[in-house]
């Protein structure tokens, strides 16, 4: 924790946070966004698939997404950790950034449950959906939304930065 | 060209823009030209789009002449009162003619129930609108009324500075307004790759008809974010009107909701079928839509950077 926080104070991270330029802080923040929709969004997609939305489509091609899913999150995670180091004193005792992290790695394995579980299954186009996914579904959405929200409310409740969020 | 040039532009096409839709819409019905019906309902959908912009040019417009002597502010707030309700039932039409034009696409024949809601929303959306107008007008055209006669009522049930009292006096309410608006950015934002990622040749086998089934929830998406970003406009106008991020971030925001438009309705998107690839038509069109959207969150990201908020 100590070395994080002597990241916060490198040259890089001062850059980040205080130079005003809209490459430093701002870029971070918006690949943080575009990232998280578009995990949040295309998993959400899918899970509201295998909740019987649009049953025509078949389960079997949307198999291709979960590359460009985790593709989505490496963005995501990489400019996350950027942020946290850039105001990592206060984000570090934030109790809501470790409420986020547990509903993000929930989020991550139900995810890993799905490809595993349920689209890896190449005769998953045969049968109805599972209890098993559609309860994978279920509490994926549940988690993500968790996650959006610990990660709003980190703006509002505790140790707040002074820092745009 | 500035906020109340642009009100002064396009104050009157909720108006006579819903006014023309009914016309079309009753025309339909007269002629039992189903293509006529089926037009009024787009129209419907693009005149609530352009209420959009009439709403915030009014509302920075209001900000501006509050400053000027002689103007009667409380006649300005009961203009934004009255717009709050018309604007209101204005998204409701939009959003009904939206649903009609969705299930008639992947049905192919209208559904009358819902001819029936879009046609009694617009009446009342005409109505009160045509009051707001009047309100607006009264501000500075005392020569409209009468000598002696009263101004036009607003409505006495909805206040935009109530809204703004809510908002602004519980602490919880800003930061749950942002959770929703974040859940709402992802929802749409999700519905609308796996739909566009298709016409751009991700996942060819998949018929585009069979994607349209999602669409309702990028609007619903859409509808959270509408209604929670309209309570930050009504609460701290401020933060946005003079906002230069916030003006490319509607912008960018109507272009996409052209889009949706397109991919609910139009026959050359339905049309893409299992194993066909999108027309370059198609594919540039898919990639606006993609861009237009990420645009979208970009200016509503640098609000407090590329502007003043917060």
């Amino acid at each position: 924790m100590d070395f994080i926080i002597q990241l916060q104070h490198s040259a890089v991270m001062d850059w980040v946070r205080e130079s005003g330029s809209l490459l430093g802080y701002p870029a971070i923040l918006f690949l943080h966004t575009i990232g998280l929709a578009t995990v949040a969004g295309l998993n959400g997609a899918i899970d509201l698939r295998l909740l019987g939305v649009a049953s025509r489509i078949p389960l079997a091609p949307l198999n291709r997404f979960f590359p460009f899913i985790w593709g989505a999150f490496g963005v995501t995670a990489l400019s996350g950790v950027t942020l946290l180091i850039a105001d990592a004193e206060t984000k570090l005792r934030s109790p809501v950034f470790y409420i986020k992290m547990a509903f993000i790695i929930l989020a991550l394995i139900n995810l890993q449950l799905l490809k595993k579980r349920v689209f890896a299954d190449p005769n998953v186009d045969t049968h109805p959906v599972t209890s098993q996914a559609r309860m994978l579904a279920f509490t994926s959405l549940v988690f993500w939304v968790a996650a959006t929200t610990a990660g709003r409310l980190m703006a509002y409740i505790g140790p707040v930065a002074g820092l745009g969020s | 060209m500035n906020a109340p040039h642009f009100h002064l532009i396009l104050n009157h096409v909720p108006t006579i823009g819903s006014a023309i839709a009914i016309g079309l819409l009753l025309l339909g019905l007269l002629r039992r030209q189903e293509a006529l019906t089926r037009v009024s309902l787009e129209v419907f959908y693009v005149i609530a789009l352009i209420t959009l912009p009439a709403y915030l040019s009014g509302v920075a417009t209001g900000m501006e002449l509050e400053k000027m002597p002689d103007i009667s502010v409380e006649a300005i707030h009961k203009h934004h009162d009255g717009a709050i309700v018309a604007f209101g039932l204005m998204l409701l039409t939009g959003l009904s003619a939206w649903f009609g034009l969705w299930q008639w696409r992947r049905v192919n024949r209208p559904s009358w129930i819902n001819i029936g809601i879009v046609l009694v929303l617009s009446l009342l959306t005409l109505t009160t609108m045509a009051g707001t107008a009047t309100m607006g007008g009264e501000i500075r055209h005392p020569e409209m009324m009468p000598e002696g006669s009263a101004p036009t009522a607003g409505p006495s049930w909805i206040h935009a500075a109530s809204i703004q009292s809510l908002v602004t006096d519980h602490t919880w309410i800003w930061p749950s307004l942002e959770a929703l608006h974040f859940i709402g950015l992802w929802l749409l934002f999700g519905v609308v790759l796996l739909v566009n990622l298709r016409m751009l040749g991700m996942m060819k086998s998949v018929p585009f008809s069979a994607l349209h089934r999602m669409l309702p929830w990028a609007v619903l998406g859409l509808g959270i974010n509408i209604v929670s970003g309209m309570m930050w406009v009504i609460a701290t106008p401020e933060q946005y009107m003079a906002n230069v991020s916030f003006f490319w971030k509607m912008g960018f925001l109507l272009l996409a909701g052209l889009n949706l438009l397109y991919v609910t309705a139009f026959d050359e998107a339905w049309q893409v079928g299992a194993n066909e690839d999108a027309s370059f038509g198609n594919k540039a069109i898919a990639f606006g839509a993609i861009a237009s959207w990420v645009f979208v969150m970009y200016f509503g990201r640098m609000l407090p950077f590329l502007g003043n908020a917060f």
